[in-house]
């Protein structure tokens, strides 16, 4: 349990871990949050787990925890660490078992009166097309070239083959491709684990929600990034599936020998890392590029698939378009202003989402005085976000900002005294259809499970690292 | 022989053998009932497991990484697990089950890996127990 660290007030929504309570900490931990979610943090390990990101050799910056923080595995979820490019290490754990796990989100040219009456009809219609995965096969099967050829092009190598438009690309972080990746890297388990997964949307956290725009908060911005009051729009959360999870598994595994060559010791096994220019560090690289790839082409696939169901329900002219897609767990290479110096680093994004300002030459033309869309997944019955970039972004936290409501109750917890009929059918008296390809898929993300994603939003809206734009609420959820 | 640990955001398991290749088995049974209900699965066919490792703890997250392998991307099922060889480095099993049928085995959770995280390996005299944390 955090309980016993220091916590010093920064001010209202900020909290400071000084570098001196802890042996090893080569830096401090910046926290933000508030006075409510602050005493929620304190009772997991999520706190700890900041504190022994700061051991990380080469951090630059502070070790940083944002709002939706809870406890994971070496890192926080939740957590940004910025390394040396040149010094640094890079750590699979800082990335996660799910490469590249992110959020896209398509807006339609359907109404909220319009899906009302057809709304479980679609929801059946989506859950047919988009198998969750969860019992083998999605819809699209590659040969070994094929995958190899969407591990190196991301999502642009689906509209190639057909599923989606070209203006997919222009409206995705990183245009939906990471430059450098080497299917090579990828083991062949990995590449047997993914191959028939393109197209799912997997289980655990992951789901896809048709929403309505419920309420603008900034109407200017609203206009740049085409969003109205009552617009149904389509949210998937998903990921690299099975060969992400591969490849993380595979280079843990190498790692935890390769730091004895390094000399490297850490206060967690999951933290294993190597320095970002050792040939294990640029292996890692290399192949986690690739296994975000194949999770852009995965939701590429998947809103190939939902345009389909929209469709078949709505009519052959019924439009979903793009609205941006993020990754939540990640390390990228960026150049940041650090203490008045550029600086190359290597930033770990573990739950958190990249947020660049307005301005920001990588944003597309249409975003670029908005500010990056940055899309806050609630849980499953409650609320979304969609935010963009703020200017303290850049200042603080290196481009980032949180990445959902963050988890209160464990899964054992959510399914005490509860039975997935009971939560469906109150779920489906707010008006909310929900199926799932599981049993527990629906008790464990239960909305009580789940801290108060209104709380998270207000705390980075306040503290300037993103502003909020709109407030989603869910219609019809599809959960695996 | 296990049980299910509640972890804030995923799914651990405590298991227990008498001896050390005991142990390894119940932790496999264990991550397999995690991932699918194995009541209806059948013995039908067998398969070489194999893992390696720098120490108890290693070899126990990649014996578990080689399980979840088979049961994720080669889909097979499994009933049940025998260790055949067993050192500091090295493990060697045999694995009985089917392909996976989505229609007779219920998928129940997917795994995406296994952790360090708070990873224990004990010796109690007779009795060996691990804890081991999944993610999901």
């Amino acid at each position: 349990m955090s309980e016993r660290l220091e916590l010093q007030p920064i001010d209202e929504f900020r909290f400071r871990i000084p570098r001196s309570v802890e042996r090893g900490m080569r830096t401090d931990v910046v926290v933000y949050s508030s006075r409510k979610l602050i005493e929620q943090i304190r009772k997991d390990q999520s706190l700890d787990q900041a504190v022994n990101v700061a051991a990380l050799p080469g951090i630059v910056g502070p070790s940083l925890a944002m709002p939706d923080i809870h406890q994971g595995y070496g890192f926080p979820i939740g957590g940004v660490a910025a390394l040396d490019w040149r010094q640094g290490v890079v750590s699979p754990g800082g990335v996660g078992f799910d490469i590249n796990c992110g959020v896209r989100l398509a807006r339609t040219s359907v109404s909220l009166d319009e899906a009302r009456p057809k709304l479980r009809d679609l929801v059946n219609q989506v859950f047919r097309d988009i198998p969750c995965g969860t019992g083998g096969e999605g819809p699209v099967t590659l040969e070994k070239d094929e995958l190899n050829r969407v591990l190196t092009d991301g999502a642009a190598s689906m509209v190639e083959r057909g599923y989606g438009e070209p203006r997919d690309i222009e409206f995705s972080e990183e245009r939906g491709c990471l430059v450098n990746a080497d299917p090579e890297k990828v083991s062949d388990r990995a590449k047997t684990r993914g191959r028939c997964q393109l197209g799912t949307i997997g289980s655990g956290n992951h789901f896809l929600e048709v929403q309505y725009v419920e309420q603008i908060h900034d109407t200017r911005a609203a206009r740049a990034l085409n969003i109205e009051k009552n617009q149904i729009v389509v949210l998937v959360h998903c990921g690299s599936r099975g060969l992400g999870h591969q490849v993380c598994t595979d280079y843990l595994a190498q790692m935890g020998e390769a730091m004895k060559k390094y000399g490297i010791s850490i206060p967690d096994r999951q933290l294993a890392c190597v320095p970002i220019q050792s040939p294990e560090g640029q292996s890692y690289l290399a192949a986690m590029r690739a296994a975000a790839n194949f999770a852009w082409a995965n939701r590429q696939a998947i809103l190939h698939f939902l345009r389909g169901a929209f469709r078949r329900i709505f009519g052959s002219e019924t439009k979903l378009d793009l609205m941006y897609d993020v990754c939540h767990n990640i390390a990228k290479h960026e150049r940041h202003e650090v203490d008045g110096a550029t600086l190359e680093v290597l930033v770990h994004r573990k739950g958190a989402t990249r947020a660049f300002p307005a301005g920001h030459p990588e944003l597309p033309e249409a975003y670029r005085e908005t500010g990056q869309p940055v899309l806050v997944p609630g849980s499953m019955g409650t609320a979304s976000w969609i935010l963009a970039g703020g200017e303290q972004s850049m200042r603080e936290t290196f481009g980032s900002v949180c990445h959902g409501a963050g988890r209160l109750l464990s899964r054992t917890a959510a399914k005490k005294g509860r039975n997935a009929a009971e939560v469906k059918s109150q779920l489906e008296k707010q008006g909310i259809i929900v199926r799932s390809e599981t049993r527990d898929g629906i008790l464990e993300e239960i909305p009580e499970a789940y801290k108060d994603v209104d709380e998270v939003i207000d705390v980075v809206h306040r503290a300037g690292l993103a502003y909020k734009v709109a407030r989603l609420r869910p219609l019809g959820v599809i959960k695996g | 022989m296990f049980e299910v640990l509640e972890h804030p955001a995923d799914v651990g398991f405590r298991a227990t053998g008498a001896s050390l290749p005991e142990l390894f088995e119940s932790a496999a049974e264990a991550l397999a009932s995690i991932v699918l209900d194995p009541q209806n699965v059948r013995p039908a066919t067998s398969v070489v497991l194999t893992a390696q490792g720098d120490s108890n703890e290693s070899l126990l997250v990649n014996w578990l990484s080689e399980v979840l392998y088979w049961l994720d991307g080669e889909r097979f099922a499994t009933r049940s697990f025998k260790v055949r060889a067993l050192d500091s480095v090295h493990l060697i099993a045999e694995a009985k089950g089917e392909r996976r049928d989505r229609a007779r085995h219920e998928t129940r959770l997917v795994v995406k890996g296994i952790t360090y995280h708070q990873l224990k390996i004990e010796n109690h005299g007779d009795r060996w127990v691990c804890e081991v944390y999944l993610d999901v």
